[in-house]
């Protein structure tokens, strides 16, 4: 289909660009290529975009990555199985628990193994934590760009305190590599869910705060509102998941399709919108967050103490008493660590639903303690490719907004 | 179709069949067995056909369960077997379900027969192999961490693949001596031994040497050396080989290398002209030890305790750099400035009858042949002195009294290339008497000792030399160019047999070192010659046509792998400081080169 100078954006957007008989003359302009990034604060991660310009008007639009592009596939082939946890901390570093619990939620799929409760509940805690902490970032973001500074302290501020309590849960504020093949690595920390209630509290004040400042702003609105269209046709096209697709009306969430865990105990909504555009991408981070909360307090009440690992020295490692002072305990331990987990040989494709959408694994054993090959489908990339449909033919000043508000993460992009 | 049936009848072979009178627990075995039916037929004329795991096996007669498994694709785990020693079947560990018994048997001890159906992974047999390791492990001390057997050990093995169950019994482990020397090689922890008696058989049946021995009863029992004896044998590294923990070890290796950081790679010993297949235990540039490899033409599963140790000369005392100026004068060169002088020097002795050649046995295939080569057309040599390591002691097994690894490709070399082979006394003879004024030498082992060595060779006008270590005769050299080693390079051999073996390279030269062939590749252009060689085989290609005994030798073909699995093996990730995957092959090749 061929596009329009100045694209016809139906009758309800008619009204705001004026006819072209109202302008005064035509000038003549001569096509611009410019480039944004690969290192621009707006370029979130380093990610070039090559934009062809006629005018205002982005005549096309093309996103080059690569530039951090690390060989997380191929490294992972030479490491063992755990090993390979904290190169996912680096996909999608902004909510890195849930590239952790994803990997090892395919892993332990691929071994056939069923993990105790209490470390199903506390991984669904640790990834609806960083859910929240990934959408405060994007709709932060996303303020920050079209000049509203508060906003994005006001995110900034909420989720730092969520970085807080994945730091007492994990020991770091970004890499967090947490949990282990089989569960988690240790159990919570004494008083942390108290904490976490305390913190979900402030938060939830914050971004109703957020709201107000962006939800009914009228340049807010008009900035956001019918730009960075997608149709869910083409959303669906190019594999869009996550809020990005439920933007378009697409009620798509791996939580609710394929519950894992502990989603099919827990009552939450999932947030559809219709237009597509970017206010609706930012309405549904912000109507996530309150799901997200939600889920985190229904299952700190239903958590119950217990262990947080299987007890099998084929996968987990034994406790240090049995290390230091017994022989299978050493052995157990010297196998683990030199050779890794035997993961029976196989292949396997498992997804989770990640703060961009399906974060899905190809995981392919050989039996031994290594990966064959690891492949990971990253939400961001198949949004990414999607960006210059959304963005060509329309003006430049959009360009931002919309890289913003589709959430392209650098590191899970490139992997 | 043929699967269905073979599994149907495993089935009925494998359930004890009620009311059947021979094996029937309480059955007096008095009544003489009912009349069977006639017994069928061999499956396989010749062959013993039996079902394994579902699968049919035709195996020789008297094939060993545990091979016939193996073939089947079936692992039967197991301690004290060894296919070169007699079947003790004290470990239990390969105990596996029969049709032909009511118990599990111990596959290593039970003879394959017609129609026999094993079983090795039933419930049975891994309830069985669990309570064998879980005995084992009882007494065992907590060791690991520091003991050298660790990432190379059958308990480890074993334990991760068939228990991974947490210890049950608590309480103090049984004491018992924990570093017993008991020879030059070997020491002994009495605590870590599981008592397969395999070093006891290894000792008495293919050394014939019985040192060590069984004793005590019960949980006092324990390998020991006789009273007052020694395990002095020069094959007792063998026992530290088939030990199969960390009972027995090498007191050279002790405490030297993390079995999990060292590469190995196929080569053949030097130590002495058997040429027992080897590999050489290597981190970076450093030999750590030789293992032996199997071959059963040579050198079975064993080495001497000689060849063992034979590797320190790869390490020790090694010419790194090239030299010209014979005592104090000497100075560290450049090769090229080496090459240039050799060569000048080498030149005005062209054709001259007081030009001597020294070739050591030391030098494999591929190194004599270049640099011989380069002495009869460059030099116009006529005749080779035979150099090498002094005779030394043989036993009845491996070890003989030649040392020098390739005396027979140097004398097939020679001959093919039309030089007379003359003894090293002759070459001696010459310096003294001065008929000989200058010496090419091809490695710098000398067969005699020192001191009558040292006048002749200081008469000597010019001394070039190619050495691997420093000796006596690097001492002199006018001109003195670093060789590597036969771990460095690749090539071959022809041991005392006459049998050719090709050897691969662990690590890329040390220092400035090359090959020999290298250097002589050098010489040749040096004198404006076009002979040149870009590797080991291109010499053997070129050259070996003119030795008959090499020329039907197939030399890539004859290699041993070099991996012992096909494919990308990465190391272990980052322990050691080196990057994942790294493996030290050199150089990688590139293409196009």
């Amino acid at each position: 289909m061929a596009k329009p100078s100045i694209p016809s954006q139906g009758p309800a957007d008619a009204q705001l660009i004026p006819a072209d008989s109202e302008l005064e003359a035509h000038l003549p302009t001569k096509r611009m290529e410019l480039n944004l990034g690969p290192s621009h604060p707006a370029m979130h991660g380093t990610v070039r975009m090559r934009v062809e310009l006629d005018g205002e008007t982005i005549a096309r639009a093309d996103p080059e990555i690569g530039f951090l592009h690390r060989g997380f596939q191929k490294s992972c082939e030479n490491v063992t199985w755990t090993q390979c946890l904290p190169y996912t901390d680096r996909l999608n570093y902004v909510s890195a628990l849930m590239n952790n619990f994803g990997f090892l939620n395919a892993v332990e799929k691929l071994i056939g193994l069923e993990i105790p409760d209490r470390a199903k509940f506390i991984r669904t805690i640790g990834s609806e934590i960083h859910r929240i902490s990934d959408h405060l970032t994007c709709v932060g973001a996303i303020g920050l760009e079209l000049g509203g500074m508060s906003a994005f302290l006001y995110c900034i501020e909420a989720r730092e305190l969520l970085v807080d309590r994945v730091t007492e849960l994990t020991g770091a504020r970004l890499t967090t590599t947490f949990g282990r093949v089989g569960g988690l690595n240790r159990d919570l920390p004494a008083g942390w869910l108290e904490s976490v209630l305390k913190t979900l509290e402030k938060v939830e004040a914050l971004t109703a705060e957020v709201e107000t400042l962006l939800t009914n702003n009228r340049i807010f609105v008009d900035r956001m509102k019918g730009t960075g269209l997608i149709t869910a046709q083409d959303a669906l096209d190019f594999g869009f998941t996550g809020p990005c697709l439920r933007a378009c009306g697409i009620n798509y969430d791996v939580r609710k399709t394929k519950p894992y865990w502990i989603y099919d105990r827990i009552n939450f909504d999932v947030p559809i919108a219709r237009n597509g555009d970017n206010f609706d991408r930012y309405l549904m981070r912000i109507e996530e967050i309150k799901q997200s909360s939600r889920i985190v307090h229904q299952a700190i009440e239903l958590i119950k103490p217990g262990p947080v690992i299987v007890d099998d020295w084929r996968i987990s490692l034994p406790p240090k008493p049995e290390v230091y002072g017994t022989i299978e305990g050493v052995m157990a331990h010297f196998k683990l660590i030199m050779e890794g987990i035997q993961v029976p040989a196989g292949e396997i494709y498992d997804s989770t639903e990640a703060a961009n959408g399906e974060l899905g694994w190809y995981l392919v054993s050989d039996g031994s303690g290594r990966p064959y090959k690891v492949h990971v489908r990253a939400p961001g990339f198949a949004i990414l490719s999607g960006i210059s449909r959304m963005v060509e033919g329309r003006l430049l000043g959009d360009l931002i907004p919309t890289f913003d508000t589709i959430n392209m993460i650098g590191g899970e992009v490139e992997q | 179709m043929s699967e269905k049936d073979g599994k149907g009848a495993l089935e009925g072979q494998g359930k004890p069949v009620p009311g059947a009178p021979t094996n029937a627990p309480g059955s007096t075995g008095v009544e003489p067995p009912p009349p069977g039916p006639q017994k069928a037929p061999p499956k396989n004329p010749g062959f013993v056909t039996c079902t394994i795991d579902g699968k049919e096996v035709a195996a020789r007669p008297g094939t060993n369960m545990i091979e016939a498994a193996l073939r089947a694709g079936s692992d039967i785990p197991y301690y004290c077997y060894h296919p070169r020693l007699s079947i003790a079947a004290n470990c239990r560990m390969c105990l596996v379900e029969v049709s032909s018994s009511p118990k599990l048997v111990p596959a290593c001890q039970t003879p394959l027969s017609e129609g026999l159906a094993v079983k090795t992974n039933t419930g049975a047999v891994k309830d069985s192999q669990r309570s064998v390791l879980e005995f084992i492990l009882l007494n065992h001390p907590v060791d690991c961490a520091i003991c050298d057997q660790a990432g190379e050990c059958k308990l480890q093995d074993y334990y991760a693949r068939y228990d991974f169950m947490p210890a049950r019994a608590g309480g103090p482990k049984i004491l018992k001596e924990k570093r017993k020397v008991l020879g030059p090689m070997v020491v002994l922890d009495q605590e870590r031994c599981i008592l397969c008696t395999r070093c006891v058989r290894f000792m008495s049946e293919v050394a014939k040497e019985p040192q060590l021995g069984m004793f005590g009863r019960g949980s006092a029992e324990r390998i020991d050396i006789f009273p007052g004896a020694e395990l002095d044998s020069n094959y007792s590294g063998n026992t530290v080989d088939i030990c199969p923990v960390g009972a027995l070890l090498n007191r050279d290796f002790r405490f030297r290398a993390r079995a999990w950081f060292l590469s190995e790679a196929p080569s053949i010993c030097t130590g002495c002209s058997r040429g027992c297949n080897i590999f050489v235990d290597f981190f970076g540039q450093e030999t750590h030890r030789y293992r032996p490899r199997e071959n059963e033409q040579v050198n079975k599963s064993w080495m001497c305790d000689q060849g063992r140790l034979s590797y320190k000369y790869v390490n020790k005392e090694r010419v790194h750099t090239p030299q010209l100026g014979r005592g104090s004068d000497a100075r560290e060169a450049t090769g090229a400035e080496a090459l240039a002088f050799a060569a000048r020097k080498l030149k005005a002795f062209f054709q001259r009858p007081e030009l001597a050649v020294l070739a050591s046995p030391v030098a494999s295939n591929e190194d004599l042949l270049a640099c011989l080569a380069f002495a009869r057309d460059a030099l116009g040599a006529k005749a080779v002195y035979v150099g090498g390591r002094p005779e030394g002691q043989a036993d009845e097994l491996l070890m003989t009294a030649d040392k020098n690894p390739n005396r027979t490709g140097l004398t097939w070399i020679a001959g093919g290339l039309g030089l007379k082979l003359q003894p090293f006394s002759n070459l001696l003879e010459g310096l003294k008497n001065g008929s000989l004024q200058a010496v090419y030498a091809i490695g710098a082992e000398l067969p005699v000792d020192i001191a009558s060595t040292t006048d002749a060779l200081k008469k000597a006008d010019l001394l070039v030399v190619q050495a691997t270590n420093h000796g006596p005769l690097t001492a002199l050299a006018d001109a003195l160019l670093p060789a590597c080693t036969h771990v460095e390079g690749e090539g071959s051999f022809a041991n005392v047999d006459r049998i050719i073996q090709r050897f691969r390279p662990a690590y890329p030269p040390i220092g400035e070192s090359q090959p020999h062939w290298a250097w002589a590749s050098h010489l040749f252009r040096e004198l404006g010659l076009t002979d040149a060689y870009g590797s080991a085989r291109d010499v053997f290609r070129k050259l070996a046509v003119e030795v008959k005994e090499l020329s039907n030798f197939d030399w890539d073909k004859a290699a041993p792998p070099a991996q012992p699995v096909p494919g990308l093996q990465p190391a272990p990730a980052g322990a050691d400081g080196r990057p994942p995957g790294y493996r030290e092959w050199g150089t990688p090749r590139v293409r196009g080169t």
